[in-house]
């Protein structure tokens, strides 16, 4: 039993070796010549703005709650996908099938729910307004008129 | 019984799906109506009367629902008929409240929808999992329930602390119930293998002695778990040491849901406790008294928390100026009555608190209800709102006199009959402690009379705010007087209500 | 060799740096969090009273999953009070740009 760890740990060891030598072999190969742009952080080639530490767009959040419940659905459907072909064998297929359509169907409500309500939009209300701007812009030469 | 066959007893359960997910298609359909008000509350009238039909069509005897993780019995049918009362009432009562935007009211309904299912859940669970789900069910609606009113700062606030209560009280619960199950290598309560047949069984009684080298261990084991179980559902009635949540919650809610909130899940959650103590460790024998197994002092905890709960109640609620927040500490004091009935361990005690639990919709669902009538009126929910409202309203006045009286338990007003019978039951247990515990309640009782009181005083006797009659929706009246009248017959004629309970326990058909 | 007491141990440990969190951090997406380590604490306990179980009982019955299918339903009912927790501190966080609770004491005793 301790014989199975022993690979992790020479795995382990070698990793860390590995990375060790690297960047101790690369500091004393590269030359050293620092500008401006080189110390700058970073950021896929973009100019960095601000500081990292700042709060996320509460929106963020809202689309992940959404998300969250029909992640966890999974756990839920992969036991039954799991045993589906022992439910066939005994002839109940379909009544398993309807089981999970059922379920299915009632987180289905949810999403179209949230979906009218317009919380997945990203910028709530945003189409409403932008539909009166319109209209209005629309209306206001006949009232002129 | 096997999955397909439980269908036919799960029904009111399966239409009370249905009805959340019709409530929502419905407020989206309805949204640009302007009658939408009238539509949503007549399709959720609708879906209630349809779950009560399938509810009275539900045929009489126990039967085991999914193998075991449901309890189909008298107790459960007992419940459903208060969750259903309690309903009925929100229903009714939300609409014109004031309290819930008329944007909303569909979502309000579908939210209550899946309480109730939530709440019909925990009336007949039967298995570890399923009272953590229904435990849960419900109380993940409440925390959305509670902070209804978004933008409004106490509604958000009650709602993150009660998010965070129970989150720790759940937790602690589930913690429990992973060591029993560690204990008896199953979830499940009754039945062939289930922890009452384990608890009854000599053989593995004399493995649970050995299991963790003696005896002591594994008593300890089993009682802590008791304990953490007892956590989760303490919370649900708002006993101490879990009731912190419940005035924030009751001030911040809407008010139409805090009356629903102190009466429909408290009663869940009794009947939760009754069906885990009793099936777990109480064994009837054929003349319908109950025997203790398994050397768990539960009685003797729960008469601790129930003593705890009623005098910190009390005391509290004796120096409360708004009348909500008063009436949450004053449900909290009912919640420790209650559990003396509880503490009886006895069918009498059983008993006992499903006559309480009825005649304690109607009071306290009344009490709610005059707040919500002088707070739309007066604009505000302190006592010295309540002043001189014999004059400006006096059937309003009247009816919350008979409520407050009735909550005292003064005779012959409903009140009595529950406190009564619970002291009953009590003393006829017999025991030093039995006797202390009964007189405690007497003591607290007498407490409860001084706050009760003091809104009386401010109704009747001190200076009128507003000597011009006060506007109550005629609904509203009519309702307070159809929910008075039964405290007033209940308190002189119990014998039907006595009867029904009776039938739901500890009669001719054993749990 | 490693066995139930381990495992045992681990979720009571878990569990009580859940719980000592939800009573000493301030702010309350973190007492969320806490709570999410008390739920999954527990998880590890039915899991490891799963595998090796202290009651004798037979290799396929019923209960040696039991507490497998709770660890689902568990790990549902987790996410499910994260996204109601959530959606609350973001309401209050809205109406009064704070999530710390020492701050919320507008409902007072």
């Amino acid at each position: 039993m301790p014989f199975h760890f022993a690979n992790v740990l020479v795995f382990a060891a070698i990793a860390i070796l590995f990375v060790l030598g690297s960047l101790v072999g690369g500091h004393f190969l590269r030359p050293h010549n620092p500008t401006a742009e080189k110390e700058m952080i970073y950021e896929c080639g973009e100019k960095p703005i601000g500081q990292a530490w700042y709060n996320f767009n509460p929106r963020f959040y809202l689309i992940a709650l959404v998300f969250v419940i029909f992640e966890v659905e999974i756990a839920f459907m992969y036991p039954v996908a799991s045993v589906y072909r022992s439910f066939i064998e005994k002839g109940q297929g379909m009544l398993a099938f309807l089981e999970i359509f059922v379920f299915v169907a009632i987180l289905a409500v949810g999403l179209a729910y949230v979906w009218a309500m317009g919380d997945l939009e990203w910028v709530k209300g945003l189409k409403q307004d932008v539909l009166k701007a319109a209209r209005e812009a629309r209306e206001q030469p006949r009232k002129a008129a | 019984m096997d999955n397909l066959a439980s269908l036919r007893f799960f029904l009111p359960e399966s239409i009370l799906t249905v009805a959340v997910l019709a409530m929502f298609v419905q407020d989206l359909l309805t949204r640009r109506s302007a009658r939408r008000v009238v539509y949503l509350t007549a399709g959720a009238l609708v879906w209630l009367a349809i779950v009560a039909f399938a509810t009275l069509q539900m045929p009489a005897g126990t039967a085991s629902l999914f193998g075991g993780l449901l309890q189909h019995d008298p107790l459960r049918m007992f419940f459903t008929w208060v969750f259903l009362g309690a309903t009925l009432l929100t229903i009714v009562i939300a609409p014109n409240s004031g309290q819930i935007s008329p944007n909303r009211l569909g979502e309000f309904f579908a939210l209550l929808f899946a309480l109730v299912l939530g709440m019909y859940l925990m009336a007949s669970a039967s298995d570890l999992l399923t009272i953590y789900l229904s435990i849960e069910t419900v109380s993940l609606v409440s925390y959305v329930l509670t902070g209804f009113r978004r933008g409004d700062r106490k509604s958000n606030e009650a709602a993150l602390k009660y998010v965070i209560y129970g989150g720790v009280a759940s937790g602690v619960m589930l913690y429990g119930m992973s060591l029993l199950y560690g204990l008896f290598a199953t979830t499940r309560i009754l039945g062939e293998a289930g922890i009452a047949a384990q608890l009854s069984d000599v053989t593995s009684r004399i493995f649970l002695a050995h299991a963790f080298g003696g005896q002591p261990a594994a008593q300890l084991a089993l009682i802590v778990a008791i304990v953490f179980v007892l956590a989760g559902v303490g919370y649900k009635i708002a006993s101490v040491p879990f009731h912190m949540w419940c005035p924030d919650v009751y001030e911040g809610a809407p008010t139409p849901f805090t009356a629903f909130l102190s009466v429909g899940p408290k009663a869940a959650g009794f009947a939760v406790a009754i069906r885990f103590f009793f099936a777990t460790f109480e064994r009837q024998l054929p003349d319908g008294a109950f025997a203790q197994v398994g050397d768990v002092p539960w009685p003797a905890i729960i008469g601790i928390i129930s003593a705890a709960t009623m005098t910190l109640g009390n005391l509290t609620a004796l120096v409360q100026t708004n009348l909500k927040r008063m009436l949450a500490y004053s449900s909290i004091a009912h919640a420790g009555y209650l559990l003396m009935g509880l503490a009886a361990a006895s069918a009498a005690g059983v008993q006992s608190i499903l006559v309480y639990l009825v005649i304690y919709l109607f009071m306290n669902v009344g009490a709610f209800l005059v707040v919500i009538a002088v707070a739309n009126a007066r604009g505000g929910e302190q006592i010295s709102d309540f002043r001189g409202l014999s004059v400006a309203a006096p059937v309003t006045a009247l009816t919350l006199a008979v409520f407050l009286f009735s909550l005292t338990g003064l005779p012959p007003l409903a009140g009595f009959t529950g406190k009564y019978l619970v002291f009953a039951a009590l003393v006829q247990r017999g025991g030093f402690w039995n006797v202390i515990l009964a007189v405690i309640g007497v003591l607290n009782s007498a407490i409860s009379l001084f706050y009760y009181a003091k809104i009386i005083k401010a109704m009747y006797l001190d200076e009128p705010l507003d000597r011009t009659p006060m506007r109550v929706p005629r609904l509203y009246t009519g309702l307070l007087v159809a929910l008075a009248v039964p405290l007033l017959v209940f308190g002189v004629y119990w014998g039907p209500l006595v009867r029904w309970a009776s039938t739901a326990f500890g009669g001719p058909t054993p749990i | 060799m490693v066995g139930p007491v381990h495992y045992l141990v681990l979720a009571a440990i878990l569990f009580a740096l859940g719980a000592a969190g939800v009573v000493i951090r301030r702010n309350a997406i973190i007492v969320l969090m806490s709570i999410e380590i008390m739920l999954n604490a527990v998880n590890l306990s039915f899991l490891a009273f799963s595998r090796f179980p202290l009651v004798p009982v037979a290799p396929m019955q019923a209960g040696i999953y039991a507490g497998q299918v709770a660890v689902f339903f568990v790990i549902a009912v987790a996410a499910a009070e994260a996204a109601v927790g959530l959606a609350i501190v973001i309401a209050v966080f809205r109406s009064r740009t704070s999530v710390h609770v020492d701050e919320f004491d507008t409902l007072k005793l």
